[in-house]
């Protein structure tokens, strides 16, 4: 175990921002934080970052108190961007990396890499403040993992990024996993946290709603999203039994069932035999399940 | 490097290379300089053609010898009728007449004029009849020339002796008018200084706060890691600029004009006492400290870099006091308004030294007023310390105080 939060409990005056948060997260592992705005994500983050102090509970790294390691292997990178607008992008690397405890030389390598790796190098020289949005945001990014830290940190990654930049970060994570750095992230964008996370945490007003992993949660509500492509008409198919709720789409339907036991009847009756161009039976979506778990209302 | 200094660097680095750094030193030189050569700039930009004076005498006396002519004054003393001469003045071929009769064995003098005389002018002589006046009524006693002049050169010697041994000594008036020109100018130094790195110090904490870059920072670094780093890092820029100013000006003194404002220099800080210099290097430090504590403290405050100026607005009016008392103090420097700001932490640092240079004081004052500041400093570092820890993550609306409230809500 790497990452332990025992019942943390973080309150003000007059209210609660997190309640009773438990959750561990294994050395290498991806672990998404998710809610709404005002859940309790940053909250939680800054109080592992030392930034702010629990009102109840623990956090432990490796069996020690949090408070207590060196915050050097420790990387972050905040949900608001920000990075010195005067300072070039090069330079901006070294500063972050030799403030994280990195020796200069020691960083030579790494600044080349991620630099090309995220298509930075035209914008080596140039101050951070003539960059686009895009490219700070890949800066700071480079300059939260700089110093290669055992535990990192990313609030909102992806947010504002496009999806070619969006690639490059998924695949920077993903290298970064194998490496052995452990991950914590939030994002409000649903299919990244499906795609990268192993374990995850659903957050709803400081409460915990969920905490283990992704298929655990699917598993939860079983796979009752069923996607057909037929000509049959949507009230014969509401007729059916086990049928909840039908969506109607461009050419296909998309039905929820009370139990994926209903699924074999219904493709019976669907295909009576022949040929069927789509019948697809999968879990729901961690979107669908959010929207579920916190209400229907936006992310 | 440990991680302070990596701070510490990066904003000094960062700031002493920017253009409005270097381009205030510039016009540091340039504010002094005109000052110190406004005399011979005005000769040669503004050259005036001298006041043409007609002087008639009317008298028997030989008065036309006290008014000898000059660079601003050429006088005449004309011959013709007096209805001739104010025809010349107004044609405008004198500036003033001035006529000068006997009343009562005292001397009576009007000044014609056409076009008004300039306030200048008009002192200068008015001050040149006066003693003519003088002059004239002591002949009237029919005093030989010698005990004439020797009755108005007459002058009385006046020494100072202090008999409060707890008093420093007596200062000479030489000293008081020196004293009063350095205070000026080291009231005039704290006051720029302390409003520049103030300004300098608010903003680099609000626009760290204000675009995040804060939050990584302090997740590698203790918040009071980075305040001191904050406070010492523009402290130094504070000296630098200090220094390359006294470098830049000490050179262009010494080498334009032969050196003679070098001599004015020299001259005047001769005439200061090695204690008024002591103490006004320390109160230019500490009150540079001082609100640069301030400084940092109103900039975590605040969640963008916009609000800093609004945040900044009650220490640049205690700052903007503090002048205006040193100001108040140049003529009469013993006022009970200067002793009391005197001991005001936050204006001391610019009252303080007048008083050491151009008043008589106890050596107790200013080392009371030095230990008030240095307990303030102390003090307010503390709290401020303490506060910047809770202040410089939260993020809230409104002014001032209900940002500390919010600070206050949000951290216990």
């Amino acid at each position: 175990m790497t990452l332990s939060i025992n019942q943390v409990t973080k309150r003000y005056q007059d209210f609660v921002a997190v309640d009773n948060l438990s959750f561990t997260i294994e050395k290498g592992e991806i672990f998404g934080l998710i809610g709404q705005n005002g859940a309790g994500k940053t909250t939680t983050f800054r109080m592992i970052l030392d930034l702010q102090e629990t009102t109840e509970g623990t956090i432990m790294w490796n069996e020690k108190h949090i408070n207590s390691i060196n915050r050097d292997i420790l990387g972050y990178l905040p949900e608001e961007r920000g990075i010195f607008p005067a300072m070039t992008v090069e330079s901006q690397l070294y500063f972050f990396g030799e403030l994280r405890g990195k020796l200069r030389k020691d960083l030579h390598k790494e600044v080349d890499y991620w630099i090309e790796r995220f298509e930075l190098e035209d914008k080596r020289k140039a101050k951070a403040e003539t960059l686009s949005k895009g490219n700070q945001q890949k800066v700071q990014l480079i300059a939260s993992f700089i110093h290669q830290p055992e535990f990192l940190i990313l609030d909102e990654p992806f947010s504002g990024l496009d999806p070619v930049n969006k690639d490059l970060l998924k695949n920077a994570i993903l290298e970064l996993k194998e490496k052995g750095t452990t991950i914590l992230f939030s994002s409000h964008q649903m299919d990244n946290v499906e795609e990268l996370c192993d374990h995850l945490c659903l957050l709803k007003r400081g409460v915990s709603l969920f905490t283990g992993s992704l298929l655990d949660l699917k598993k939860q509500y079983g796979k009752t999203k069923l996607t057909i492509r037929t000509d049959i008409s949507k009230e014969k198919l509401e007729k059916l039994d086990g049928v909840k709720d039908i969506q109607v789409g461009k050419d296909q339907y998309t039905l929820t069932l009370e139990d994926e036991t209903y699924a074999q009847s219904i493709f019976d009756f669907v295909s009576d035999g022949k040929y069927i161009e789509k019948f697809s039976l999968d879990y729901l979506t961690l979107d669908e399940i959010f929207k579920d778990k916190v209400g229907g209302t936006n992310v | 490097m440990s991680k302070f200094w990596l701070l510490v660097k990066q904003l000094y680095t960062q700031k002493v290379k920017a253009k409005s750094f270097i381009f205030s030193i510039l016009l540091y030189v340039v504010v002094i300089s005109a000052v110190m050569f406004w005399s011979d700039i005005k000769e040669a930009l503004f050259k005036d053609e001298p006041l043409q004076v007609a002087l008639v005498n009317e008298t028997d006396a030989d008065i036309e010898s006290l008014f000898k002519s000059d660079n601003d004054v050429e006088f005449t003393f004309p011959t013709e009728e007096i209805a001739a001469i104010e025809k010349q003045v107004v044609d405008g071929d004198y500036d003033a007449a001035i006529f000068i009769k006997d009343q009562e064995k005292s001397l009576a003098a009007e000044i014609a004029t056409y076009e008004p005389l300039t306030f200048n002018d008009q002192l200068s002589l008015s001050s040149q009849l006066q003693y003519a006046g003088k002059l004239y009524e002591v002949q009237q006693l029919n005093l030989s020339a010698e005990q004439a002049e020797k009755i108005l050169q007459s002058e009385t010697v006046i020494s100072m002796k202090n008999l409060n041994e707890q008093s420093s000594t007596g200062k000479s008036e030489d000293e008081k008018a020196a004293g009063i020109g350095a205070s000026f100018l080291v009231g005039f130094l704290i006051y720029s200084f302390v409003m520049t790195f103030l300004s300098m110090i608010t903003t680099d904490v609000a626009s760290e706060k204000g675009s995040r870059v804060l939050e990584v920072l302090l997740a590698s670094v203790k918040p009071s890691t980075h305040f001191l780093a904050k406070l010492t890092g523009t402290f130094l820029l504070a000296l630098t600029q200090i220094g390359t100013l006294l470098l830049v000006q000490g050179l262009l003194f010494m080498f334009i004009d032969n050196g003679s404002k070098w001599d004015v220099v020299l001259d005047t800080i001769n005439e200061l006492s090695v204690g008024f210099i002591g103490y006004a290097v320390v109160f230019l430090l500490l009150t540079i400290v001082l609100y640069l504590i301030i400084g940092a403290l109103l900039g975590s405050l605040v969640s963008k870099v916009e609000e800093s100026s609004q945040a900044m607005m009650p220490a640049m009016m205690l700052g903007i006091i503090g002048f205006y008392v040193l100001l108040s103090g140049m003529y009469s420097p013993d006022t009970l308004l200067i002793k009391i700001f005197s001991f005001i932490p936050f204006t001391s640092g610019m009252v303080m030294p007048l008083r050491i240079g151009a008043t008589d004081i106890s050596s107790f004052a200013p080392m009371l007023s030095l230990l008030i500041l240095i307990g303030t400093v102390v003090l307010l570092f503390l709290i401020s310390l303490s506060f910047y820890k809770r202040s410089v993550l939260t993020y809230s609306s409104g002014g001032i105080i209900q940002k500390i409230k919010t600070v206050l809500k949000v951290t216990t």
